[in-house]
């Protein structure tokens, strides 16, 4: 009688054991998963594996925002333009050539002939107006985050012939093109995925680009492989994974390891412990500012006399270097270096510790509020609240005290909302490569945005007339005569503008990291 | 048996009602806005408004949470803001790491613990009592997130001998069916991903077996030694049964069940995932994916998986209390047999 029991209480176990697991136990077989079952292991050098510090949020680009997906998608979806590979200027895609009318309200697109959507269905003008007018009123949904951005401006889209579209736009904007090459909202993707999949494609990726998604293993992987119907120039290499390694130094071990042929997401501490292991470092340019602001809608900061005397008290170019050590360009202007627009002849106040104790003195300012952040960001991996101290510094040399509030970034970003500051430290990670997307931070009626409550009626005139003139040199000498605006006035203090650093094996080719912060691998091999 | 076994089951009910109302309640206290999170730096106030309306964060918080529970009572507990893949989905595709690897880490805490505390308790005050006793407090003390990235720069960094991260190597994955990879990979006898996945498995599993194996080896000696010096030990000894027997049978088979109750918690604990392991090794499982949805505010997600855990605890304990019955005859959870 005792044995039975014991059978039964053991019995029982296993069946609790077995209940409290079941769901995970019987989760259904991923479709895809069995495509790549295999039971040997594949050539190493037709795979690229590059390890990034995070999942991405999904791969459809009308739903999601974050760089970690950028990365992936834009291997599997191609838009209308895409960026020149070492600059922000657009460049033919899967439209071939393009005419902007005069008055910038219609915009015809010729597009390339004969290309299929990975899934076997064509690529024409109807695709091309499924997608835009998804993320169009009424179709567009709150949670499409670049739709507004990338297609507000747009009033409709008519199909002359499958190879021809036109877009019709309710108010001029020359940034438009610059959009159409970005990786969020822009990118075309097959309607029949989309209809299939409910409208969202975050799990089942179909594009025309020269990589095919295969698989998604939630926070381990993302397969891809060569598209070989692809109608371009085929990918080099047979397979690229992109693994996700949240810990940075563990990606770092990965890559000396083997484990990984490209990392992104390192900083200047551990450039040494790579290159020991015989690894290359790749350093591409950010399209990002890192700035100082003050408040100017509160006394006496809506001076601009006092506010130049505040900059010139800061040594910008040694603070840059010690702050960052090398991985950071000093920002001489707002707009980074390869934008349109940008101007080696603007030149922010220059370092006068003397004057500025004079000025600041007349001005009776002794004591000045600041607020910051205290997480890295992409802009700064410093820290606002290192960046803060390190300005302290140079202001206490000329007899102004600061008192520094930190936050966490979420907690920062109300703060800053707030406005209850003297000066506050913040960036900008440009989204479209356009000047128009830096410089209209200034203009900007909204307070998290424009943190400097910057007001300038001549200023918001220049950026309303750089929105219609078409692109070319009369434009861009808009945007920097808007720099010389903001620098004379002295509203932000520019900082750095912060590099991307990557690191890649030796035996890796042609790797490169785009300024827009994307990772395009069909020209990349291994030897 | 089978009686209180049903009447544990349904007091499932209340906890869980209990946990959910909680954990609604604080993620709506304390958790910042999500609506700017997910819609990024480019949301105006009225996407913000609309994406607020059509995700039912401007009913009361009563009439939230009702809803969530009749979604939750049929199965269905949401979506996720940030990704827009169902709850179930999100958790499903982690769980089964979370599991593996935690059953992998209490089987290897838990024999080498019980063995360990055994050996210190009968050989009290050696050398062996005290190099045991030294491992366990090294075990205890040591942070685990430490331990696994000094085992990853050894191991992995200069030896070469073991990957540092994931489950397996992509291009090796067996076919899913259970979505453990172990199970998955002997059932398609796929061997290769079954020595990958064991290679995988060895670093984690020991970062994370430290620190149980060094409480089960603390409990396996108080006990023992408790044991050790009853009446029916010395009984035994004098009716002349061979000591290795009177510690097998005798001494460890009564001082068990401290011991089983030690495992089953930290198995609990392990099951509701382990974060800093999980960072380290970029091990896939439940614990890091929570923190990074607690810091998104992502609702969903977080509910979803509290319920899940608290479920996992409650079951733990009952099986613990099960498997007392086993271990004790005298003892009995039906009112006629008391």
């Amino acid at each position: 009688m005792r044995k039975v029991k014991k059978v039964m209480a053991l019995a029982l176990s296993v069946a609790l054991v077995l209940v409290s697991l079941t769901g995970c136990g019987s989760s259904t077989p991923s479709k895809t998963a069995t495509n790549t079952a295999t039971t040997t292991a594949p050539n190493p050098n037709d795979t690229l594996i590059y390890a990034q510090g995070a999942e991405p949020r999904g791969l459809d680009p009308a739903l999601v925002d974050d760089g970690e997906s950028a990365k992936v998608m834009c291997n599997i979806y191609e838009g209308l333009l895409k960026y020149n590979k070492d600059s922000t200027k657009v460049e033919p895609s899967l439209a071939k050539s393009w005419v902007v009318s005069p008055d910038g309200l219609t915009y015809t697109f010729k597009l390339q002939e004969g290309v299929k959507f990975q899934d076997g269905t064509d690529f024409n003008a109807d695709a091309v107006k499924f997608n835009i007018d998804r993320q169009l009123p009424p179709q567009a949904t709150a949670d499409m985050c670049y739709a507004s951005f990338v297609f507000g401006s747009v009033k409709n889209v008519e199909v002359v012939d499958q190879n021809t579209v036109r877009i019709n736009m309710k108010s001029p904007s020359t940034p438009f093109l610059s959009n159409l090459a970005m990786v969020m909202a822009a990118p075309m993707i097959s309607p029949k995925a989309l209809k299939d999949n409910n409208n969202n494609v975050n799990q089942a990726p179909v594009g025309t680009g020269p990589y095919k998604f295969v698989k998604w293993e939630k926070d381990q992987d993302v397969v891809l492989v060569r598209n070989d119907e692809y109608w371009g120039t085929k990918a080099l290499t047979k397979n690229v994974i992109f693994k996700f390694i949240k810990d940075n130094s563990a990606r770092v071990v990965a890559l000396n390891n083997g484990e990984a042929d490209m990392i992104d997401g390192i900083d200047a501490t551990v450039v040494k412990q790579i290159t020991d292991a015989g690894n290359k470092i790749f350093q591409a340019p950010g399209m990002n500012i890192n700035y100082m602001a003050y408040n100017t809608s509160r006394k006496p900061f809506n001076d601009p006399k006092v506010r130049v005397a505040l900059s010139q008290a800061v040594n910008v170019p040694e603070l840059v270097k010690s702050l960052y050590q090398g991985y950071s360009q000093q920002a001489n202007s707002i707009l980074p270096t390869f934008m349109n627009g940008y101007d080696k002849s603007v030149t922010q106040v220059a370092y006068d510790p003397t004057a500025a104790a004079k000025t600041l003195k007349a001005a009776g300012l002794t004591s000045v509020h600041m607020i910051t952040y205290t997480n890295p960001r992409p802009y700064n991996a410093a820290t606002g609240q290192v960046l803060a101290e390190a300005i302290q510094g140079y202001l206490s040399k000329v007899g102004v005290t600061v008192k520094i509030d930190s936050y966490d970034w979420s907690t920062y970003k109300a703060k800053v909302k707030g406005g209850d500051y003297d000066i506050a430290f913040y960036g900008w990670i440009g989204d479209n490569g356009d000047p128009d997307n830096f410089m209209n931070l200034l203009s900007d009626p909204d307070p998290s945005m424009n943190i400097a409550l910057y007001k300038n009626p001549q200023f918001n005139s220049l950026i309303a007339k750089g929105l219609t003139t078409p692109a070319g040199a009369e434009r861009n000498a808009i945007y920097t005569q808007l720099e010389k605006i903001v620098a004379a006035d002295a509203a932000w203090l520019p900082i750095s503008h912060a590099l991307t650093l990557c690191a890649y094996r030796p035996n890796v080719q042609n790797f490169y990291f785009h300024m827009t912060g994307i990772t395009p691998f069909a020209g990349v091999s291994k030897k | 048996m089978l009686k209180y076994i049903i009447k544990r089951i349904l007091m499932l009910i209340p906890v869980l009602l209990g946990v959910s109302i909680i954990v609604f309640l604080i993620m709506r206290v304390f958790s910042p806005d999500p609506a700017p999170i997910v819609l990024g730096q480019h949301a105006t106030q009225l996407t913000v408004d609309a994406w607020r309306q059509a995700n039912g964060l401007t009913d009361s918080i009563y009439l939230q949470y009702f809803h969530y529970l009749k979604g939750a009572l049929t199965g269905n507990l949401g979506m996720s803001y940030y990704t827009k893949t169902p709850v179930v989905k999100e958790i499903m595709a982690r769980f089964p790491a979370t599991i593996e690897l935690a059953f992998i880490s209490v089987i290897l805490a838990s024999f080498f613990g019980i063995l360990i505390g055994v050996i210190s308790a009968v050989k009290k005050n050696s050398i062996f009592d005290n190099g045991g006793m030294f491992l366990a407090l090294i075990g205890v003390s040591m942070p685990i997130f430490w331990l696994g990235i000094l085992l990853i720069i050894l191991f992995s960094g200069s030896l070469h001998w073991l990957p540092s991260n994931g489950r397996i190597n992509p291009l090796l994955e067996p076919m899913h069916i259970s979505g453990f990879y172990l199970i998955d990979s002997l059932l398609t006898g796929n061997m290769s991903a079954f020595m990958d996945t064991l290679r995988h498995l060895i670093l984690p599993a020991c970062a994370l077996a430290m620190y149980s194996m060094a409480i089960i080896t603390r409990m396996t000696r108080s006990s023992m030694l408790d044991t050790l010096q009853q009446d029916f030990i010395r009984t035994a000894r004098a009716k002349g049964v061979p000591e290795g027997k009177v510690i097998r049978k005798h001494a460890l088979r009564n001082g068990l069940i401290p011991i089983i109750t030690v495992i089953g918690l930290q198995l609990g604990s392990l099951l509701g995932g382990a974060v800093l392991t999980e960072t380290v090794f970029s091990w896939p499982g439940i614990g890091a994916y929570t923190v990074t949805c607690i810091l998104k505010s992502d609702f969903p997600v977080v509910q979803g998986v509290v319920l899940l855990v608290a479920a996992i605890f409650v079951l733990m304990n009952l099986i613990v209390d099960v498997i007392y019955a086993f271990l004790d005859p005298r003892i009995k959870y039906s009112k006629k047999e008391v």
